[in-house]
C-alpha cells in the first residue's frame, strides 16, 4: 500500500514539474525558434512552430552590426562586480544585525525595508545631479555604485534571516580556538551559509543583469552600454525588430541558466553542511 | 578545508571575469571622460538624438564622419539612447545642464525646451546663413513654430497620407476613397473576419489622439480656425458641433464594422504591422512608413493616395517636424551651429531624408524624382490643392497638450468599448479645451 | 565581559554596518527628500521656470480623477492575485525540488530564467504572444479547438487584467522558489528524523516542522514581494501601457503616465508618496498581524 502511494506521489511530482516546465519554457522556445527563422519568415502566417529554414542571420546581425559581444561583456562585468561588492557589504551588515542587539538595530532594519517602497524616479533628478557632481556620469562605476545601493537593503534583510538560523555556538567555538570574529565568520559561518549566499548572489546578479532605467540615463557612450539598453534599441518607431530581439533574448538568458546550474552545486553542498549540530 | 576552497571558486570566477573584461570596457569610458576638457584647439561636441533607430543612427554617424573630415578641429560624440526613454533622458540632461551641444528637437518638445530656456535662439545664425532661404515654406514655418523665432532647423517634415492595398481594391472593383464616408464604405466592403481581413488599420492605442482630432476638423470643414485649430472661427471648440458628433459616430463605426477588434489598443507598430502582414486594407500614416511597407509588400500590391476629405470637401493636415537645435548653455555654440548647417545642406539632407523617410526641407528637392513620383506623389498633389487641403498650426504648444493626448486616447477607447457615450466624450473634450484656452499657452 | 572586549565588539558592529548605512542613506534617503518636496510644487517639465508651492493641489488632482477608484482596485487585484499564485506555485516548486533529482540544476535554470529578463522585455514578449491577431497563444488555442474566435487578450478590458497578471505570475514565481528552496535546505535533518520517529505524516511534517522553521523567510519574502509587485509598472507598461481605456492601470503605471505624457513631476511625486503611505500602512498592519508568529524579522 505504502509503496503504491510513493509511486503515485513520484508520478504526481513529475507531472507537476513537467507542466510547470512547459509553462515556463514556452516563451523561451518561441524566442529560440523566432531567432532561428529567416527575417522574412518571422511574421509569416500561418505561424510556424518550427522554422522552415533554419537561419543564423539574426545572430550574425547582432554580433556583426550591433556589436553584442561588447554589451554582453559590459553587462557581465557590471553585474558581477556589483553583486560581489553587495555580498561583501551585506554579509557584514546582515551578520551584525543577526548576531547583536544594539540600540537602533530594529529602526535600521525598518529603514532598509522602507527603501523598497520608494519608487525609483522620486528623487531621480537629484541622484542624476549627484552622479554628475561626482563625475560618474557616463562611467560604468555609476551603475556599479547604484546597483550596489539598490541591493544593499534587500540582501541585508535576506542574509540576516539566514544568519539567524545558524547557531552562534558555531563561531563561538571557533573564537575560543583563537580565531578573530572576522575569521570565524569567514571560515566557519560562511561555508555553512552557502545556500543562502548563493541565492542572494544569484538574486543580486540578476537584478543588475536586467536593470534598464539607470543604464539608459547614466551611460551615453556606445562602448559602455549594457545589454538591456542595447536590446531596447531594437524597439523602433515602426516595429520591434523581433529577429534581433529574440536572438538577443536567447543570449541574455544563457549566462543566468549557467549561473543557476553552477550555484546548484553550492546549494547542494550547503545542504550537507547545513545539517551540522543543531 | 575542502569546502572552503570550493566556495572560493565563486569570487575567483568574478575576479577572472573582471580582469578579462575590464580591459575593453574601461578604454571606452576613458575616452568619453576626457570629453569637454580637451585642448582649446580641438573642440568636442556632444550631440543627442531622440527618434533613434539603428539604421538612422548609422546614417547620422556617416554624416558626422564627413563633417569631421571637413572640420578636423571638431569632434562630435553622438549619444543614441533607445527610442523609449530618449526624450526623458534628454530633458533630464538639459535640466541638469549636463554637457550637450546639439540635440534633436521635435514639434512636441520644442515648446517645453524654449519655455525652460534649454535651447538657444538661432536667428543670429540663420540671418547669416545663405542656405536658410532655400528651405521650403513648411520647413521655415516649423523652425519658427514657437514665438516666430528659429529654435531648430528641421531635418525633415511629416505629413499623413493614405496607404491602400491596390490588389484588394482592384479585386473588388473599388477605387481609393476620396472622402471619409467612402473610406468607411470601402473598409466595410473589404472586411472579412472569417479570412482575418479587415478594411482599416485603426489606431486605438498610444497616439490615437491626432487621428481623432484631424477627423473632427475635417467634419467641421471650413469653420475651423487654422491658426488655433482646436477651435472654430467662432471661438467654440471643434468638439461642440453636430458635425463633430457625426464624425465621431462615423469613426466609431469604422472601428466596429471595418477594423480588427484588437485594434482598439493598436499603437504605431501594430497599425503598420497589420497593414504589411496582409490583415488590413488601408492605413493612414506618415512618409516614414513607405520604406517598411515597400520592403514587406510586393510592388503593385499597394499604392498611396491623398488624405480623405470631410463632408464639405475639406481635409486638414498638419505638418510635423523634427530637427536639430543648440543648447542654450553650449560652450561651443558656433561649432554646434556649423554642424547643424552642415547637416541641413541639400546634399546631406537628401541622404538623411531618404533613410529616415521624411519629406525634405529644401525646395530644390521637390525636383528630385523620388519625391515627385511614386509613393510620395500624394504630398505634391495635396500641396497643389490648397482649396481642399488646408494646413493648420499644431496645438502642441498648449500646456495641457501632453495630458490631452492621453485623455482623448483613453476616452476614445472607452467609447469603442461602449463604456462612454459619444455625447459624453465630446462634452468632456469640449470642456477640456475651453479650460485650456483660459489657461493659455 | 570586560569593557575592553565590549569596545572591540562595538567597533566591529560599527565598521560592519558603516558601508551599508552610508550607501543607503547617501544614495537613497538623501535624494528622496528632494523628491518629496517636488510633490508639493507646481513642477511640470513644460514650465520649470515657475515651480512654486501649491500645497496639496497635486494630491487633490491625482485623487480627484474619476479613474482613481479603478486604479486602486486594479492595484489591489494586481498585487493580491499575483502574490497568491507566485507564492503558492513557488512554494510547491521549492518543496518538489528540495529532495533533488537528476538534472535539477538544468531544470532550475530553465524554470528560473524568467527572473533574469527585464520587466519591460517580458512585457513586450507577452504583448506579442497575447496579440489578438498574430499572437501565438490565440493560434495555439484555435488549433487545439479550445476557442473558435480569437480573443483580444490585450484589447478586451475583460481579458487585459487577466493577461498582465498571468505574465506577472510567470515572471515572479522564480523569486519565491529560489528563496524558499534556499530556506528549506537549511532545515536541519534532525528535525525531520525526530518527526519520523514520532510517525508524523508528510503533511503534518510540513505544517509542524518545515513551515514553522522557515516562517521568518516566508514572512519577509511575502512582505517584500507585496512591495515589489506594487512597485512594478514595467511589465504592464510594456504590455498594455495601462490600456485599453485605462483598464489595466495600477498606481505606478499611472505615475509613469504622468511623467511620460504630461511631464508632470509634481503629480507623479504625489502618486509616489501615496504609494509609500499605502505600503507603510500595509507594513504596520502586516507586522502587527504576524507578531503572534514571532516573526519580528524586520
Amino acid at each position: 500500500m505504502k509503496k503504491q502511494w510513493k509511486i503515485a506521489g513520484k508520478a504526481g511530482k513529475a507531472v507537476v514539474l513537467a507542466l510547470y516546465f512547459i509553462f515556463m519554457v514556452f516563451p523561451l522556445y518561441w524566442m529560440v525558434i523566432t531567432s532561428l527563422k529567416p527575417r522574412n519568415e518571422i511574421f509569416a502566417l500561418p505561424l510556424q512552430y518550427w522554422p522552415k529554414h533554419i537561419s543564423f542571420e539574426n545572430y550574425v546581425q547582432i554580433f556583426k552590426i550591433s556589436k553584442f559581444q561588447i554589451y554582453l561583456g559590459n553587462s557581465l562585468f557590471i553585474s558581477l562586480v556589483a553583486a560581489a561588492i553587495v555580498l561583501v557589504v551585506t554579509i557584514l551588515s546582515g551578520y551584525v544585525l543577526a548576531r547583536f542587539s544594539f540600540r537602533g538595530a530594529s529602526q535600521l532594519m525598518l529603514a532598509f525595508f522602507i527603501t523598497q517602497m520608494i519608487p525609483l524616479f522620486i528623487g531621480f533628478s537629484t541622484l542624476y545631479m549627484m552622479m554628475s557632481r561626482m563625475g560618474l556620469l557616463n562611467k560604468q562605476a555609476s551603475l556599479i555604485l547604484m546597483y550596489t545601493v539598490g541591493l544593499v537593503p534587500f540582501c541585508t534583510i535576506m542574509l540576516r534571516g539566514f544568519f539567524q538560523r545558524i547557531p552562534s555556538s558555531l563561531e563561538e567555538a571557533a573564537m575560543i580556538d583563537g580565531c578573530s570574529r572576522l575569521s570565524a565568520l569567514w571560515r566557519v559561518i560562511i561555508p555553512v551559509m552557502m545556500p543562502g549566499i548563493s541565492a542572494t548572489f544569484i538574486f543580486a546578479f540578476v537584478q543588475n543583469w536586467n536593470e534598464l532605467f539607470m543604464a539608459i540615463m547614466f551611460i551615453d557612450n556606445e562602448t559602455s552600454k549594457t545589454l538591456p539598453v542595447a536590446m531596447n534599441s531594437f524597439i523602433t518607431k515602426f516595429d520591434i525588430d523581433w529577429g534581433s530581439m529574440s536572438a538577443a533574448t536567447v543570449l541574455s538568458v544563457i549566462p543566468t541558466v549557467i549561473l543557476f546550474a553552477i550555484c546548484q552545486r553550492f546549494i547542494v553542498e550547503g545542504l550537507t553542511q547545513g545539517a551540522v549540530k543543531g | 578545508m575542502r569546502k572552503a576552497t570550493k566556495w572560493m571558486a565563486l569570487p575567483m570566477v568574478t575576479v577572472l571575469a573582471v580582469g578579462s573584461l575590464s580591459a575593453c570596457s574601461s578604454s571606452g569610458t576613458q575616452k568619453a571622460a576626457d570629453g569637454g576638457k580637451a585642448a582649446p584647439a580641438k573642440v568636442n561636441l556632444k550631440m543627442i538624438e531622440s527618434l533613434t533607430s539603428p539604421a538612422r543612427t548609422e546614417v547620422i554617424k556617416k554624416m558626422i564622419a564627413s563633417f569631421e573630415a571637413a572640420n578636423p578641429n571638431i569632434k562630435v560624440e553622438l549619444i543614441s539612447p533607445p527610442l523609449e526613454g530618449a526624450d526623458n533622458k534628454i530633458s533630464t540632461m538639459l535640466n541638469a545642464r549636463e554637457d550637450l551641444d546639439v540635440l534633436e528637437v521635435r514639434d512636441v518638445t520644442v515648446k517645453q525646451f524654449v519655455t525652460n530656456k534649454w535651447i538657444a535662439d538661432l536667428s543670429s545664425y540663420t540671418n547669416a546663413w545663405s542656405g536658410y532661404k532655400d528651405l521650403n515654406a513648411n520647413a521655415i514655418a516649423m523652425a519658427n513654430y514657437i514665438n516666430n523665432t528659429p529654435y531648430f532647423i528641421p531635418y525633415g517634415l511629416y505629413e499623413k497620407m493614405l496607404f491602400y492595398r491596390k490588389d484588394w481594391f482592384d479585386a473588388k472593383g473599388l477605387t481609393p476613397p476620396k472622402t471619409w464616408d467612402e473610406l468607411y464604405k470601402d473598409a466595410k466592403a473589404l472586411t472579412d473576419p472569417a479570412n482575418n481581413r479587415f478594411g482599416y488599420s485603426f489606431r486605438g492605442g498610444s497616439g490615437a489622439d491626432g487621428y481623432i482630432v484631424d477627423l473632427l476638423r475635417d467634419f467641421n470643414g471650413s469653420n475651423v480656425n487654422p491658426d488655433d485649430a482646436m477651435f472654430l472661427k467662432s471661438g467654440a471648440t471643434i468638439f461642440s458641433t453636430p458635425e463633430a458628433k457625426q464624425g465621431l459616430t462615423m469613426y466609431a463605426n469604422l472601428y466596429k464594422d471595418g477594423s480588427p477588434k484588437d485594434s482598439v489598443n493598436w499603437a504605431f507598430a501594430e497599425q503598420v504591422q497589420g497593414f504589411v502582414s496582409g490583415t488590413t486594407a488601408m492605413l493612414i500614416q506618415d512618409p516614414d512608413t513607405i520604406d517598411p511597407v515597400s520592403q514587406k509588400l510586393g510592388q503593385g500590391t499597394w499604392a498611396t493616395a491623398p488624405m480623405p476629405v470631410g463632408p464639405t470637401g475639406i481635409s486638414h493636415y498638419k505638418v510635423g517636424a523634427a530637427g536639430w537645435g543648440v543648447t542654450s548653455y553650449s560652450k561651443h555654440p558656433n561649432e554646434a551651429w556649423k554642424l547643424i548647417e552642415f547637416l541641413s545642406s541639400p546634399e546631406q539632407n537628401a541622404i538623411f531624408t531618404k533613410t529616415a523617410g521624411v519629406i525634405p526641407i529644401h525646395n530644390s528637392a521637390s525636383v528630385d524624382k523620388s519625391f515627385t513620383q511614386g509613393a510620395y506623389k500624394p504630398y505634391i498633389d495635396m500641396a497643389n490643392d490648397p482649396a481642399h487641403f488646408v494646413s493648420y498650426k499644431p496645438e502642441t504648444d498648449y500646456k495641457g497638450f501632453g495630458e490631452w493626448r492621453k485623455i482623448v486616447q483613453q476616452d476614445m477607447q472607452a467609447v469603442l468599448l461602449n463604456h462612454l457615450s459619444i455625447d459624453d466624450a465630446l462634452k468632456k473634450w469640449d470642456a477640456y479645451w475651453i479650460n485650456e484656452k483660459k489657461q493659455g499657452k | 565581559m570586560k569593557p575592553f572586549r565590549l569596545n572591540r565588539t562595538q567597533t566591529f558592529i560599527f565598521l560592519s554596518l558603516l558601508p551599508a548605512v552610508l550607501l543607503v542613506f547617501g544614495f537613497t534617503y538623501f535624494p528622496i527628500l528632494k523628491g518629496i518636496d517636488v510633490a508639493f510644487r507646481n513642477y511640470s517639465l513644460f514650465n520649470l521656470t515657475d515651480v512654486h508651492y501649491v500645497g496639496l493641489d497635486n494630491f487633490r488632482a491625482v485623487m480627484g480623477t474619476p479613474q482613481f477608484g479603478t486604479i486602486l482596485k486594479n492595484t489591489a487585484l494586481w498585487v493580491i492575485i499575483s502574490l497568491v499564485f507566485q507564492f503558492a506555485i513557488g512554494f510547491l516548486l521549492a518543496l518538489l525540488m528540495r529532495k533533488g533529482f537528476r538534472g535539477r540544476g538544468i531544470y532550475q535554470g530553465f524554470v528560473f530564467y524568467s527572473w533574469a529578463l527585464s520587466g519591460f522585455l517580458i512585457g513586450i514578449i507577452f504583448r506579442w504572444l497575447f496579440n489578438g491577431q498574430i499572437g501565438v497563444i490565440n493560434d495555439l488555442l484555435l488549433n487545439a479547438g479550445i476557442i473558435t474566435e480569437r480573443i483580444g487578450f490585450l484589447s478586451d478590458p475583460k481579458w487585459a487584467m487577466f493577461s498582465v497578471i498571468v505574465a506577472n505570475i510567470w515572471y515572479g514565481v522564480a523569486f519565491f522558489a529560489i528563496m524558499l528552496l534556499a530556506a528549506l535546505q537549511s532545515v536541519p535533518s534532525e528535525l525531520y528524523e525526530a518527526a519520523d520517529i514520532d510517525g508524523a505524516s508528510g503533511f503534518s511534517q510540513l505544517f509542524n516542522v518545515t513551515i514553522p522553521y522557515i516562517m521568518p523567510t516566508i514572512l519577509s519574502t511575502v512582505a517584500l514581494r507585496v512591495i515589489w509587485i506594487f512597485n512594478f509598472p514595467d511589465l504592464i507598461y510594456g504590455m498594455t501601457n495601462g490600456g485599453p481605456a485605462g483598464s489595466t492601470h495600477i498606481l505606478t503605471t499611472y505615475m509613469l503616465d504622468k511623467i511620460i505624457f504630461s511631464g508632470d513631476y509634481g503629480q507623479a511625486s504625489a502618486i509616489g508618496i501615496i504609494c509609500i503611505i499605502i505600503l507603510l500602512l500595509f507594513l504596520v498592519f502586516y507586522m502587527f498581524a504576524t507578531k503572534a508568529e514571532k516573526a519580528g524579522d524586520f
